[in-house]
């Protein structure tokens, strides 16, 4: 994978097409005000003419809650199941599809690291699409188990927090540790199983989050995928407890 | 955290000199060199780096050796040299991590953790310390079982537990690990790190990595921040696809021994051969000559290649050398570039060897742990073989992706048995393999007149094919603005001649092109001379997700022209068919490619003629190289014919 191939097919990034439809993505992507910056981020990805457009992006239409496609921009069912919320809402760039898999299969279980400032480029465009207007106070990562860690040999989230707290200056906590090791989502049974075996899963690492000068905190939560939430909110859930309700808490994930 | 221990191990006399070694388990090691008499260890210091305490051994041993030259006796201060060796060792490969890894911070305060002398042993996970220690019992059947499943393997720890786990063998991580360790004591097995680190000498110091994997170096690896062993770590990115090979993963080797008796008479009872096809003369004398080179005592000849042209039937001369391999009571592997000819290949050998275990190895299969006496493999997949096999055959020894990838040669040359054979096996045949095993005729007047043998101690050349038949010699055309006409629509005489001729005469035709994005291209210009043709025509290339069906539409003659890349080059066969090149001046397109395209053409013996064409833009070398190339086999086997016909 050199810097001119693309990440997603392997091909060559660059072509005379490109320029075209990097001009209609960030179209599609930003407001008038934020026209520059998007185009500058679509134009940074290491992606071919081809997969650029193939990009499964979400639509404007979403669930105001989880960030889903929808059609009618009102919550989605899941989100209706779930009563008050800690977690303010969650935001996806892109829909899970096959392409994303397998790339963020290569990325978190295969260890290629290099996958991470194209990743972090996504959530660089996320950021600039769905949470424009906030001033957040710091990222969280998800964090992983000791052991799991250790496994795995790095924390694929934590290195996209640290791109992405590099790209938009908001510097990167580790207010939460991980106490419990959760089975991997596949080999769960439901929805229920899951938000069950979740529930304290995180403890506070002892760090004082303080806020802004009127005492408000804002976070944004960092995954790579938003399958139920169920991590996202058990998080948002732990940071409450410790930081108090004087604050919102935000999250953003790749895919949805 | 693992972590790996260096000492010395001194002895009294001259026949036992002062040697470094690595240990993740002290214990171990304190037991097994008590058992040996008057051997002293002395620690030099540990660290969590694998490949940190191995470029530590090199140099601690690099400097006992200077002292043995030097006749010096070890003393005392030799050890506390030898600690101050490895710290400034350490120092520098801190300092020069730091340098390359730029921005990125440690985990700790320093890149590697060192903790020298005997204070290091306390906590090593070394249990206690000699010789208070008992020593630790062998379990033999547990023992013996997992050293049988990884004989002749080459795996990292996660593999090998993937292994054993797959083969329900149940052990704990320390207790694998000390019992493997004693197999590296005992030489029946060795360490090292996945990916292995140097301070590399010359003007200017810098860190060199390799990996031991798949050999690759510097220019594949990243370095990391890495949590598993949270020290300087690398990781290769080159073989990133069989699992992660890092700093701190331990790569472990075992050659296998010869089979047992029980395994030999197996195999000698697989190595019946149930086949009633014939041979042609030639074919009959290439077998031959290439079971007499299996069949040769040691020390033999280790290499030898089956130069055959395409369509020479080259899987049935391999039958007597594997049934000889076997009849020695020995396992054999094929290994192949791509997954598709391990699957045809497999029931095929199955099928004359009705005896013999046979297993098909690639990235998704189920037996891809398990043992046979025939292994047919992907190339990458050879990667998890060491020292295993008395015979490994090499097919296609030319093609992509053994092509220029010197990765996957060294995976198939460390398959073999030391001291064993490695049968290469190729239509077109690399450079250097000819240079090496194909001996020549020497020219009369000039080295240019000089011409293969036909068979030497080291090659068997079949230059005709199994029916006889010649070889169909490419025409070569040089299109004026070839691309260009491509693009705009304007006539190319001599191809829309050919697509004519095939269309009117029911043949298939293929057509190559150097790119990708030429495949639509050429469909498309096809479709604008040939409208009621249209829909008989296919695109296909190595991304096309409908690559199978097209291919298996093309077959059964649903399609009649299919425009494709270089990925059809070898492997599908239709008879009936005719061949185009459109570039041929494209570097893709290298002599041995041409030669393999043209190959394609007249396989059949009721068909043994048709056209191929190579247009190319301007005046090449390649497709000039192989129409002589095509010319040359033509000639011997003419000559073969006639002596053949004289005797
Ligand atoms: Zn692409
Ligand atoms: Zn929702
Ligand atoms: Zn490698
Ligand atoms: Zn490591």
């Amino acid at each position: 994978m050199r810097v001119d191939s693309c990440v997603g097919c392997g091909g060559r990034a660059a072509s005379r097409m490109r320029e075209a439809i990097v001009r209609g993505l960030a179209h599609r992507l930003a407001t008038a005000a934020c026209y520059p910056v998007m185009y500058r981020s679509v134009e940074a990805l290491p992606l071919c003419t081809a997969c650029l457009e193939k990009l499964p992006l979400i639509g404007d239409t979403i669930c105001p809650q989880c960030g889903r496609d929808g059609k009618t921009g009102e919550l989605c069912p899941d989100c209706q199941k779930i009563p008050a919320e800690t977690l303010q809402s969650n935001r996806s760039l892109l829909r899970y599809n096959e392409w994303g898999k397998d790339l963020l299969g290569t990325y978190k279980y295969r260890g290629e690291e290099r996958l991470a400032s194209f990743y972090a480029q996504l959530l660089t465009i996320a950021v600039h699409r769905h949470y424009k207007g906030i001033r957040f106070d710091c990222i969280q990562a998800v964090p992983l188990h000791q052991q799991r860690l250790r496994e795995r040999g790095f924390n694929q989230v934590d290195l996209l927090a640290r791109r992405l707290g590099d790209r938009i200056g908001v510097p990167v906590r580790s207010l939460l540790l991980r106490t419990k090791m959760t089975e991997k989502l596949s080999k769960q049974a439901g929805r229920s199983a899951r938000e069950s075996s979740m529930a304290d899963a995180f403890s506070w690492a002892g760090e004082s989050l303080k806020g802004n000068a009127s005492g408000w905190y804002r976070v944004l939560l960092l995954d790579d995928i938003y399958t139920t939430g169920s991590t996202l909110r058990s998080c948002a859930h732990t940071i409450r407890e410790h930081a108090g309700t004087r604050g919102s808490i935000y999250s953003l994930t790749i895919y949805r | 955290m693992r972590e790996y221990l260096l000492y010395i191990k001194t002895g009294e006399t001259t026949a036992m000199p002062a040697q470094a070694y690595v240990t993740p388990c002290f214990a171990v090691d304190q037991s097994f060199w008590r058992e040996r008499e008057g051997c002293r260890l002395h620690v030099i210091g540990r660290s969590p780096s694998l490949a940190l305490v191995f470029s530590l051994r090199e140099a601690v041993n690099a400097r006992l050796q200077e002292r043995r030259a030097s006749s010096q006796p070890w003393s005392e201060e030799g050890l506390s040299e030898l600690r101050q060796l490895a710290v400034a060792r350490v120092r520098e490969a801190n300092a020069l991590y730091a340098c390359e890894a730029g921005s990125a911070k440690p985990l700790g305060r320093t890149w590697f953790t060192w903790e020298d002398g005997e204070g290091a042993v306390r906590a090593c996970r070394s249990g206690e310390l000699w010789p208070e220690s008992a020593p630790l019992a062998d379990s033999p059947t547990a023992d013996t079982s997992i050293r049988e499943l990884l004989a002749g393997r080459a795996l990292l720890w996660e593999e090998l537990v993937t292994l054993l786990g797959k083969q329900d063998v149940a052990i704990e991580e320390p207790d694998l690990m000390a019992m493997l360790q004693r197999m590296v004591l005992g030489e029946r097995a060795e360490w090292r790190p996945g990916v292995c680190l140097s301070v590399a000498k010359g003007w200017r110091r810098r860190l060199d990595l390799f990996c031991e994997r798949c050999g690759s170096g510097r220019r594949t690896m990243e370095l990391t921040v890495c949590h598993t062993c949270g020290q300087g770590c690398a990781y290769c990115t080159a073989c990133l696809g069989m699992g992660r090979s890092k700093c701190c993963t331990p790569y472990l080797l075992v050659p296998a021994p010869l089979l047992s008796a029980g395994e030999q008479v197996e195999a000698r009872l697989a190595a019946t051969l149930d086949w009633n096809g014939s041979y042609s003369p030639a074919q009959a004398v290439a077998a031959e000559q290439a079971r007499r080179f299996v069949a040769a005592g040691r020390p033999g000849l280790s290499q030898f290649l089956i130069w055959a042209v395409c369509g020479a039937g080259k899987t049935e001369l391999l039958f007597p050398s594997i049934a000889e391999a076997l009849s020695a009571g020995g396992r054999v592997l094929i290994a192949t570039p791509r997954k598709d000819v391990v699957l045809e290949l497999a029931p095929r050998i199955q099928r004359v060897f009705p005896h013999a275990r046979v297993i098909a190895v690639h990235g998704s299969s189920p037996e891809k742990w398990e043992d046979a006496q025939i292994t047919i493999a992907t190339t990458h997949q050879v990667m998890r073989y060491y020292q295993r096999f008395p015979l490994v055959v090499l097919d296609e020894a030319d093609a992509f992706p053994y092509h220029n990838n010197p990765m996957l040669y060294r995976a198939v040359a460390r398959a073999v048995q030391r001291g064993e054979k490695l049968l290469y096996l190729s239509a077109t045949p690399p450079r250097y393999l000819r240079k090496s095993l194909v001996v020549k005729t020497t020219g009369m007047l000039s080295p240019l007149f000089a011409r293969p043998m036909l068979k030497s101690a080291t090659h068997v050349l079949l230059p005709g094919r199994y029916h006889g038949h010649a070889l169909p010699v490419p025409q070569v055309v040089t299109v004026q603005g070839l691309h260009k006409r491509l693009r705009t629509g304007r006539p190319i005489t001599a191809l829309l001649e050919l697509v004519r001729r095939c269309l009117e005469s029911e043949r298939q035709l293929f057509l190559f092109v150097p790119r990708i994005e030429d495949v639509d291209r050429v469909v498309y210009y096809l479709a604008s001379f040939f409208p009621d043709a249209a829909p008989s025509v296919a695109g296909v290339h190595a991304a096309d997700p409908m690559r199978e069906e097209k291919v298996r539409a093309f077959r059964e003659k649903r399609y009649r022209l299919m425009v494709t890349t270089t990925i059809l080059e070898r492997g599908v066969t239709i008879p009936r068919s005719d061949v185009a090149v459109i570039g041929a001046e494209a570097p893709v397109f290298d002599e041995a490619s041409l030669v393999q395209i043209a190959g394609r053409v007249g396989r059949s013996a009721d068909d043994p003629a048709g056209t191929v064409l190579y247009l190319q833009a301007d005046r090449a070398a390649s497709p000039r190289a192989a129409v002589r190339q095509i010319r040359r086999m033509n000639q011997l086997a003419d000559l073969l014919r006639a002596r053949g016909q004289q005797a």
